[in-house]
């Protein structure tokens, strides 16, 4: 317990600029869509000349950017990209800073095993993840809400954001697992970022390219897209256990290798 | 009753050189000194009986527990005292030794007034702010907080003044003396002499001797300097046990090792003017070692 509160305490300024990060991005891109929604019908024909690639780049794939909606769903990618790239440094941090501080020497050698204090603080990073996921939805519900003219957002909004805390998850784990398997201590935050813009440039790589269409199942990014989930379309059941599978082989990796090797001291 | 035995151990990091098959065992209220050059591998060694690293070879018993599998456990009774101390930033000591109190299951505050009392620390610094051997103090006192049965302490003066190395040495025979015993790592051969029942000297990865001080000094040379009115021959002293035959204008020395009547009956034959005759300290005996083979 004294270790859990020790790390929410210990992120919780990040953590609070991480969310109103997140909130003035929703406000902001929403803000925009104020903007260009007030040009009409238009809009839609001036999107389509532009090339596709830079549609997808920019997420936009097959949504109806006339709605409020729509262009959440666009957003979306936005919103999930911070999200998790808060979630892999927070991973990667929370494992690998107690080398990098050098205070290994001081908790390690508390009466606790290596494998609580690496679950507890598991734990407060998953906590940490949740507020996040929490101050989104909230954020989209009601700045998205007062865009919509009326249009119910809620159901939209709800199935992106439980899949926005499943990439959340995924990308913890995958920074834990660095953090755990990695024994550069200091680097380990940023070779998460690095796998993470690794992944999101494939799953771009993969909408370009019909011919990689397979690579599709490596890169979580393609596991939970707003166009996808929107519309009733909902989470896609091998993506749910795909997703399942890693969080649980990275979990498991995280651990036994934190256990097994010498601490960086 | 051992306290810590270890058998073997072994860590190889690498190529690079760790510790080789190093065997020695810490006896219940002693004050165990751990000894040798940097590098030689203690650190190494305390890290291993810690279980922040795991050793290649050999094992280790602490309570008579493996101190891998029961690491934790055995953890409640040990106090550790890192060479270098570092602590969470943008914490105040106060803060801190209440967050190293909470791990154990009993009530430390009024040890850590007393210790706080003891080593002068002021407990509403900052940690980021204190000075070496301030951010030492808060080490030796975040070790000793819990009453622990173990002391394990890794080159615990460095940093400190003389004032409170002569303190901190003072709690650490009181503490001792009410049943902990401690392993005391240092390169520093005086406080080891001045404080340690047995040493361990280590050098390159091995342990060179295990051995109490007393015995170490006893089977040691004496030196010996005479001022005489007369010049005389290094020859005279030719006797067995003596070594090292200097003559300087009217004074002679040498080491010897042995009777001492021997030399004494031979020192009754000539006319003497001072005499000056020495334990020589741990420095010298210890430099033997540390020497041999470089």
């Amino acid at each position: 317990m004294n270790i859990f509160l020790k790390e929410m305490k210990a992120h919780r300024k990040s953590l609070m600029i991480w969310c109103a990060g997140m909130i003035l991005l929703i406000a902001s891109g929403m803000s925009k869509y104020a903007g260009l929604s007030s040009t009409g019908q238009s809009l839609n024909a001036m999107l389509e000349q532009i090339p596709k690639s830079i549609q997808v780049m920019m997420g936009m794939g097959t949504l109806d950017l006339s709605k409020a909606t729509g262009y959440y769903g666009v957003l979306f990618l936005y919103i999930a990209l911070m999200a998790t790239i808060h979630a892999a440094m927070l991973g990667a941090t929370i494992i690998s800073k107690e080398e990098r501080d050098k205070t290994a020497e001081f908790l390690f050698v508390k009466p606790v095993s290596r494998k609580s204090i690496i679950l507890i603080k598991m734990l407060a990073a998953l906590m940490n993840i949740g507020i996040l996921t929490i101050i989104s939805y909230g954020s989209s519900l009601l700045i998205v809400g007062g865009y919509s003219k009326g249009e119910s957002v809620g159901a939209d909004i709800s199935v992106t954001i439980a899949g926005l805390f499943i990439l959340q998850l995924i990308f913890l784990v995958t920074g834990t697992a660095i953090a755990a398997v990695y024994k550069k201590p200091k680097k380990a935050a940023s070779l998460s970022a690095g796998v993470l813009l690794a992944m999101y440039l494939l799953s771009v790589a993969v909408d370009l390219n019909d011919g990689i269409k397979g690579l599709k199942y490596i890169t979580p990014f393609k596991y939970f897209q707003a166009s996808d989930m929107m519309y009733g379309g909902g989470l896609d059941t091998i993506y749910i256990l795909l997703s399942a599978a890693i969080v649980v082989a990275l979990f498991t990796l995280t651990i036994v290798f934190y256990k097994k090797r010498d601490l960086y001291l | 009753m051992n306290v810590i035995e270890i058998k073997n151990l072994t860590k190889t990091y690498g190529k690079a050189r760790g510790i080789t098959n190093i065997s020695f065992n810490v006896e219940e209220g002693e004050i165990f000194g751990f000894i040798g050059p940097n590098g030689a591998g203690k650190s190494t060694t305390i890290r291993t009986l810690l279980s922040l690293i795991y050793p290649t070879g050999g094992s280790a018993k602490i309570f008579g527990k493996d101190c891998i599998e029961s690491a934790h456990e055995i953890a409640k009774d040990i106090g550790y005292l890192p060479s270098e101390v570092f602590y969470y930033d943008n914490m105040k000591v106060m803060d801190l030794l209440k967050y190293s109190a909470s791990f154990y299951k009993k009530d430390c505050w009024k040890r850590i007034m007393e210790l706080a009392e003891i080593m002068d620390l002021d407990l509403n610094k900052k940690i980021d702010d204190l000075s070496l051997g301030n951010k030492k103090k808060v080490g030796i006192v975040q070790g000793l907080l819990h009453d622990p049965k173990l002391i394990i302490l890794d080159e615990p003066t460095s940093g400190l003044d003389p004032l409170m190395q002569q303190k901190f040495f003072e709690l650490l025979e009181q503490v001792n003396k009410k049943g902990a015993t401690i392993l005391f790592s240092s390169h520093i051969l005086s406080e080891v002499q001045r404080l340690c029942d047995r040493v361990a000297i280590i050098k390159e990865g091995q342990i060179v001797q295990v051995e109490k001080i007393s015995i170490l000094k006893e089977n040691n040379h004496k030196k010996f300097k005479i001022e005489t009115k007369e010049k005389i021959s290094p020859a005279f002293f030719q006797l067995a046990g003596v070594n090292n035959v200097e003559a300087h204008d009217d004074t002679i020395s040498f080491l010897f090792r042995g009777d001492i009547n021997t030399v004494m009956r031979k020192m009754a034959e000539i006319d003497i003017v001072n005499l000056w005759i020495e334990e020589p300290d741990l420095e010298e005996i210890f430099m033997h070692y540390y020497v041999k083979e470089a």
